[in-house]
């Protein structure tokens, strides 16, 4: 009856320092979210606020993406509209024809993730380079993200060392890294896998990128409505580096990240990176407004299945969400079983119903990946109701043909004995006589709850049959 | 005022004791409380497993058992929200028994109001388990995530109690893995969690973990007696558990 | 049918049902000193210096105090002796090579050490491509908090020349690499703000 988030999460798991490592991480973002929020009286004043703005703007969405786009082609902004992910693409590329692109400098982007925008790009020769220090790590070493905000988290430094001395980073930019620290001679640096060290190597690598690309990429935070802008935040800078150097600046945005005006703003400024990296603020929070002089700006609204999730009753709410990462620094099963284990990009609670909601059939092994136990529920900005959702996926399973059978029986089971009392007394009565079951009866392979535990006893008398007798007072 | 007692089913045919004392205790402090024998499960076993339309009937006929008593209280902090959070969405209506039931902890704090719990004494160290659903349904201590003065009932209830060293684990109320379902779903994330948790509770220098939930604790002592690892207590002995209602009842 | 009309169907077809925008009038966190708080968040949390003016300071001898190795300053600020200039070159590359960028802020906010930096220079790359980052902040624009900030905002209209503005809080910093904090990522490795009255 296993998931295959459970069967990866066990792979994982046999590595038990690397857990604890995994788990202290986030744990450690998540503490440090804590203090912040204890710092703030205000602050479940503005989750409740950001919910509420949320609900207002994705209820009065079409309204927003109007003004947007008519305030954002004021200002000389090219607005595109892509209903899925092919036509995103072939937007894209019709872009980069257009204006000749050979390579392009990107910022991190959960929409481009999603539509799968690299491989496109690669497809039609167009060389891209991730410029988040994470996400360019992963990049060199052909991996997925593990997590929304901090993609490479769990490689280590001994990891990267390896794979930027392999792809040369470390002789091409080593010197200049070094030198930047004030360090004549790389070597000491590079035998420790000084983080400082491989940090600036890839500062100078991706310096060289940036000088190069003709386009600049980026993703979205926030889409003001009121003024046209889009919101990028960033602790690196790369977004800005994307942007001020290439004069071509694409920037994808998913529909449900616009928000009203400045007053919004305001509160989820103050929400985000408090709750995705416990810090007062990101270093950069970029408003683009304008092309840059001589240069463009294309925004493409992306759709990709969002509006159809408005009409879900039970799971709209997922539109609220702002990519924070908070509910995954939370989740004590995400700790414990890291990104790959989960079947979508996304991971955590807000993956598992984001998973769900792009493919059933693909990513209801996620759904168990979950032990409501409503933490995350408490972390979210802007209070989507993550684990409610996830017992509600669970109540579907068996409609779309994904229920595990043994726990159809065991439920059908449970509704005979639990319907009857009489039958429920019966079996408390004969109960205890599992106790007398010879242990490798019980502790099969079959049996999980054996795999790390014992089983529990029966009582001798049931609460019910010692008040039978009396024998309670 | 008029109580029913509800034992959930796994406390009934594995904890009997803690529905002992949770009724020797409310006898003692003068409520009028009675047990209702056609009691079964609150049905969170079906709906954790993805099958709450499994558990309609059983919802109805705890209203039908129970809606004549001013309160129903369980010694079960998980099966008490789920009975007041879950119940009157299962079956599509409001349930007026669903509405009176609450943990065991919650009645005596905020209905009885208890100051005094005469008798009681339990020279002990305990390390407290704020169960998920006590914590973030029910409400039984503030929640680490949010920013609100803290609280905490349960600790409340047991400083009544003479000689008790209470302490809390580091992450005080992050899951134990247990989940219902999810223990035998994700069997190596639960026992993973599990045993994160147990360290943390023997590190307080705690003899005994205490809980609301006789569900953390037997998934926590299933654990410890499997012996996958080493859960000796400051006393020298495998950690222990107990209900918390034992600990206030220990003077009966 | 265009994609846009088709999105914008759908999105009205499938609302269940509106809601309003919030009241956000409730009490937020406001500081006493809030240049103080500015000055202790900047040089804590943010990660960057902080060295306050005098009126009779030449700016251009506090600049070579605080970068004494500095070759190439880059600056479009009047009285600011800079070797390349952000409004002429040819082409942002030509900004690489920068050891210091000296530009100037807008509203400051004392919460988290933002300071708004309006684009008001026609290569906005100094702001970030530069080694060392000079933002001259005056203790007039300093708020309280986000709020304040943005209200601000609003208030002034548009604030930059070529509709570029971004807060800036400390050098560029990652954790991306075993959760070390490094300054220094992609853009500025320093910041150091010149608070003027």
């Amino acid at each position: 009856m296993s998931t295959k988030h459970a069967i990866q999460a066990e792979k994982f798991l046999q590595n038990p320092d690397k857990v604890a490592r995994h788990d202290q991480t986030f744990w450690s973002v998540r503490a440090k979210r804590d203090v912040l929020a204890y710092q703030l009286e205000e602050w479940e004043q503005l989750r409740e606020s950001a919910s509420q703005i949320k609900k207002h703007t994705v209820t009065h969405l079409a309204d927003y993406l109007d003004q947007f786009e008519a305030n954002a082609t004021k200002n000389g902004a090219i607005v595109h509209w892509a209903k899925d992910a092919d036509e995103y693409n072939e937007i894209v590329m019709e872009i980069m024809r257009k204006h000749n692109v050979k390579k392009v400098v990107k910022g991190k982007s959960m929409l481009t993730e999603e539509c799968h925008l690299n491989e496109n790009l690669f497809k039609n020769g167009i060389d891209v380079v991730e410029t988040d220090l994470g996400e360019r790590i992963l990049q060199l070493m052909n991996l997925p993200p593990s997590h929304i905000i901090m993609p490479a988290i769990h490689i280590t430094r001994e990891q990267v060392k390896e794979n930027f001395a392999e792809k040369g980073l470390l002789e091409k930019n080593g010197a200049q890294g070094a030198w930047s620290m004030g360090v004549a001679d790389k070597t000491e640096l590079e035998a420790k896998a000084d983080p400082t060290y491989l940090t600036r190597c890839a500062r100078y690598h991706l310096r060289d990128n940036f000088m190069e690309a003709e386009c600049g990429m980026t993703g979205a935070n926030f889409g003001v409505a009121s003024t046209g802008e889009i919101v990028v935040c960033t602790n690196e800078g790369n977004a800005d580096m994307s942007t001020s150097i290439p004069k071509l600046h694409i920037a994808s945005i998913g529909l449900e990240k616009i928000i009203p005006n400045y007053d919004a703003m305001g509160v989820f400024q103050r929400l985000l990176a408090r709750h995705g990296t416990g810090q007062a603020t990101t270093v950069y929070t970029s408003h683009f407004k304008k092309p840059r002089p001589d240069g463009e700006f294309h925004i493409i609204l992306v759709d990709n299945g969002r509006s159809s999730i408005l009409s879900n009753e039970d799971h709209w709410q997922t539109l609220k969400c702002m990519r924070c990462g908070a509910c995954m620094n939370t989740c004590p099963v995400y700790r414990r079983s890291m990104g790959y284990s989960y079947t979508y990009f996304i991971p955590g609670p807000i993956g598992v119903n984001l998973g769900m909601l792009k493919n059933k059939d693909a990513n209801y092994h996620n759904c168990s990946a979950c032990s409501l136990c409503c933490s995350c529920d408490n972390v979210c900005p802007v209070k989507v109701d993550l684990s409610t959702q996830i017992y509600k996926w669970r109540q579907e399973l068996d409609s779309f043909g994904h229920a595990d059978p043994m726990k159809k029986a065991m439920s059908q089971g449970m509704k005979v004995m639990f319907e009857n009392p009489g039958l429920y007394t019966t079996a408390l009565k004969f109960a205890p006589l599992a106790n007398h079951m010879p242990s490798f009866l019980t502790d099969i392979k079959l049996n999980a709850w054996c795999k790390h535990h014992t089983m529990p006893e029966f009582a001798k008398e049931s609460f019910h049959s010692l008040w039978k007798k009396g024998k309670v007072k | 005022m008029k109580v029913g007692l509800f034992v959930p089913c796994y406390v009934d045919a594995l904890y009997p004791q803690v529905g002992v004392a949770a009724y020797k205790l409310l006898k003692s402090l003068g409520v009028d409380v009675e047990y209702p024998e056609k009691q079964t499960c609150c049905g969170q076993p079906m709906g954790n497993a993805g099958f709450q339309n499994k558990s309609e009937k059983l919802v109805e006929n705890y209203d039908e058992l129970f809606k004549a008593y001013d309160y129903v209280v369980a010694p079960s902090a998980s099966c008490a929200a789920y009975v007041r959070f879950f119940h009157p969405n299962i079956v599509n209506h409001e349930c007026q028994a669903a509405a009176k039931t609450m943990d065991i902890v919650e009645f005596l704090h905020d209905v009885l109001k208890v100051t005094a719990i005469p008798g009681a004494k339990f020279p002990h160290k305990v390390s407290l388990h704020n169960s998920c659903h006590g914590v973030r349904e029910l409400g039984l201590s503030s929640p680490t995530e949010r920013s609100v003065p803290r609280f905490n009932k349960i600790k409340d209830l047991l400083q009544l109690v003479e000689g008790i060293e209470v302490m809390e684990p580091e992450r005080a109320d992050e899951c134990c893995g247990f989940g219902g379902m999810f223990a035998i779903e994700e069997p190596d994330v639960s026992a993973r969690m599990g045993k994160d948790k147990l360290a943390r509770h023997i590190a307080t220098g705690a003899e005994f973990i205490t809980g609301p939930d006789s569900s953390c604790l037997m998934h926590m002592q299933g654990l410890v007696k499997k012996g996958q690892g080493d859960y000796t207590s400051k006393a020298g002995r495998p950690i222990e558990f107990i209900h918390v209602v034992q600990i206030l009842a220990s003077g009966l | 049918m265009s994609s846009k009309s088709e999105i914008l169907g759908r999105l009205r077809a499938n609302v269940r049902e509106t809601y309003d925008m919030p009241d956000l009038s409730f009490k937020k966190l406001t500081f006493e000193d809030p240049v103080a708080e500015f000055i202790k968040q900047t040089t804590t949390t943010a990660g960057a210096k902080l060295i306050e003016l005098r009126p009779t300071d030449d700016i251009n001898e506090k600049i070579h105090e605080a970068f004494p190795n500095a070759k190439v300053i880059a600056s479009n600020l009047p009285g600011v002796k800079a070797d390349k200039n952000p409004d002429e070159v040819e082409k942002a590359q030509d900004l690489d090579g920068t050891d210091v960028g000296v530009i100037e802020g807008g509203v400051a906010c004392a919460e988290n050490a933002c300071v708004w930096v309006p684009m008001n220079m026609k290569q906005k790359a100094i702001c970030f491509i530069s080694e060392s980052l000079v933002l001259i902040v005056s203790k007039k624009n300093i708020v309280s908090n986000m709020h304040e900030a943005y209200k601000k905002l609003e208030e002034m209209g548009e604030t930059s020349k070529y509709g570029f503005g971004t807060f800036i809080s400390g050098p560029s910093k990652t954790a991306d690499i075993e959760q070390t904090l490094v300054y220094g990522a992609q853009a500025a490795t320093a910041l150091t703000v010149f608070l003027t009255d």
